[in-house]
């Protein structure tokens, strides 16, 4: 069963701009695996058809955490979930982050990007994990303390050095690949972030995985409408689904622009 | 109660089928129910040769609506007949082969070559709006939808659906031009075009620029324009537009339509065609009727 009703437990700010949606997950839910995502009906009204597809902050003991972004009126709506209600999603859905052979893991988020990784580090927390965290300023921070509970060493930067490192995410993640610290990057944020990463990656030969995101329909593989574009053979390129291929894809996949 | 109907010939367990490009080719959906169960599948547009599609953004949402524009992205007709077909097939399902194309040439090639397989129904789409070439073009005036018809019908040996665009002045007209081509049903309708302009960054939100406008939003129009269709055709007519419950589906056969298909709604409700089959069993039920064709054209004027 993927479409399920889940109760929600609570719904709290994250931060100035983001919101924790806890939801109980009822019995039967399959196991999600980090970068996998739910794609969550708009509660109250037919106006809103599309459901949002929202990345999974965490998993454990039945309940889901989303970290959800009040972009519009349908994840602000989302959002004004009361405890008790039910939310209509599909879970889980997608192509997640693979740790396969990784025993020292480089985790670069930016903004809302950082709510999947926050999962992700929890899961792979058996390896060695270091994040660099990009966000636009100070009152904008969410999921560091979380995740340097799972062990982890977090460096945090800001666009306007109200906290952290004053600039990019890019800066930290480039000394780590140089020192040879990290054999792995699990990558999710805005796409400039990515394309850099992808850059700084394939440059210094260290595999990593980019989580995507698109305007999106059924969530399933069967609309066709949430591509992204990809290396194809002989130079040329195609599309992938970013529902069903991925939303993570291998970094040297990704034709960005 | 029955909920069979017979379109053109074929028979359907219900009169409920799934739309083009909604639903893939049924696979998805087949994690969620058996498709077989449904009255048929109209697959995703095929076309001669591959298709890359539009770059994105190809979806955005609108009030009660959605706005897309995927451009007919397709493994094409070949990969079609030796993948997919085989197994929707096998489930028993009818299969309505939508297909596209860029000159008549490419649809008298694909009627020929989609009547050499095992389909039930072709469903020639001269009513895309996201592709540069043909489609719509062929769809908008009387006179081009009676030519194609015409000579697609030469080459078809299957029950030929024309689908129709609903961006035209007057849907009669070119629900006649498709009969007098020979068409033996018409389905409508298709997306009509629109656009939606992110105002922050001052570009369109779709990469095509205009895209094509489905759900409920359209629901209206579509109800008046098969209504207008049914009124001018002796063939059947499919109705489309917006259908999300059993109550939809029964206002479309009132206005004359054999049988409807769902689109939009599968994309935010994987079970929507079943609930839709279930929803106008329960409409039948509750109306005494025995007979799901007894509610087809039985809209009452006086």
């Amino acid at each position: 069963m993927k479409r399920l009703t889940a109760k929600v437990l609570s719904c709290a700010p994250l931060n100035a701009e983001m919101g924790l949606l806890t939801l109980a997950l009822p019995a039967g839910a399959e196991a999600a695996v980090p970068g996998q995502f739910a794609h969550i009906a708009v509660p109250g009204d037919r106006a809103h058809l599309l459901r949002r597809p929202i990345s999974l902050y965490s998993v454990h003991d039945g309940i889901l955490e989303l970290g959800i972004a009040a972009k519009g009126e349908g994840t602000r709506r989302i959002l004004q979930a009361k405890p008790g209600e039910e939310i209509d999603l599909l879970y889980p859905l997608g192509r997640g982050f693979d740790k396969g052979a990784m025993r020292r893991i480089a985790f670069v988020g930016g903004g809302i990007g950082v709510a999947p990784l926050r999962f992700a580090m929890e899961r792979f927390a058996d390896a060695q994990c270091r994040a660099v965290f990009g966000f636009r300023s100070r009152d904008l921070l969410y999921a560091v303390e979380e995740c340097e509970k799972t062990g982890a060493s977090v460096t945090v930067c800001t666009d306007d050095g109200s906290a952290g490192f004053h600039g990019l995410v890019t800066g930290p993640l480039e000394e780590m690949l140089r020192r040879g610290e990290v054999d792995g990057v699990m990558a999710c944020g805005p796409t400039p972030m990515l394309r850099a990463v992808q850059a700084l990656a394939l440059r210094c030969g260290v595999p990593a995985q980019l989580s995507l995101e698109e305007h999106m329909g059924c969530g399933l593989g069967a609309c066709l409408t949430c591509n992204c574009k990809v290396k194809a053979k002989d130079g040329e390129f195609g599309y992938k689904r970013v529902c069903a291929d991925g939303p993570v894809f291998p970094a040297e996949e990704v034709v960005f622009g | 109660m029955n909920m069979g109907v017979n379109l053109c010939g074929v028979e359907l367990k219900n009169p409920v089928i799934a739309a083009s490009g909604t639903f893939g080719f049924g696979r998805e959906y087949d994690e969620f129910y058996d498709v077989g169960s449904l009255g048929g599948i109209s697959v995703k547009g095929l076309t001669r040769l591959p298709r890359l599609g539009n770059p994105p953004h190809r979806i955005t949402e609108t009030p009660s609506g959605v706005l897309n524009s995927v451009g007919l992205q397709n493994p094409g007709v070949e990969a079609f007949i030796e993948k997919d077909l085989p197994w929707l097939l096998e489930k028993g399902a009818v299969v309505v082969a939508n297909a596209a194309g860029s000159t008549e040439d490419d649809y008298c090639y694909m009627a020929e070559r989609l009547s050499k397989t095992g389909i039930h129904i072709l469903e020639m789409n001269i009513s895309c709006p996201n592709v540069k070439e043909g489609g719509v073009a062929f769809g908008t005036r009387p006179e081009s939808v009676y030519h194609i018809t015409k000579a697609v019908r030469a080459h078809c040996a299957k029950p030929l659906m024309v689908k129709l665009s609903p961006n035209v002045a007057d849907i009669a007209e070119v629900a006649r031009a498709a009969q007098e081509g020979g068409a033996d049903a018409i389905s409508l309708i298709n997306t009509l075009t629109g656009m939606a302009v992110d105002v922050r960054t001052r570009r369109p939100v779709l990469a095509n620029v205009v895209g094509g406008l489905s759900g409920p939003a359209v629901r209206p129009v579509a109800l008046r324009m098969c209504y207008q269709a049914a009124e001018a055709v002796s063939i059947p007519v499919v109705g489309m537009g917006g259908i999300e419950t059993g109550e939809d589906a029964a206002a479309f056969l009132l206005v004359g339509c054999t049988a409807v298909q769902v689109g939009t709604a599968n994309l935010h409700n994987p079970y929507a065609c079943p609930e839709v089959v279930r929803g106008l069993e329960a409409v039948c039920a509750q109306q005494g009727v025995q007979d799901v064709r007894e509610l087809i054209g039985a809209l009452r004027l006086d």
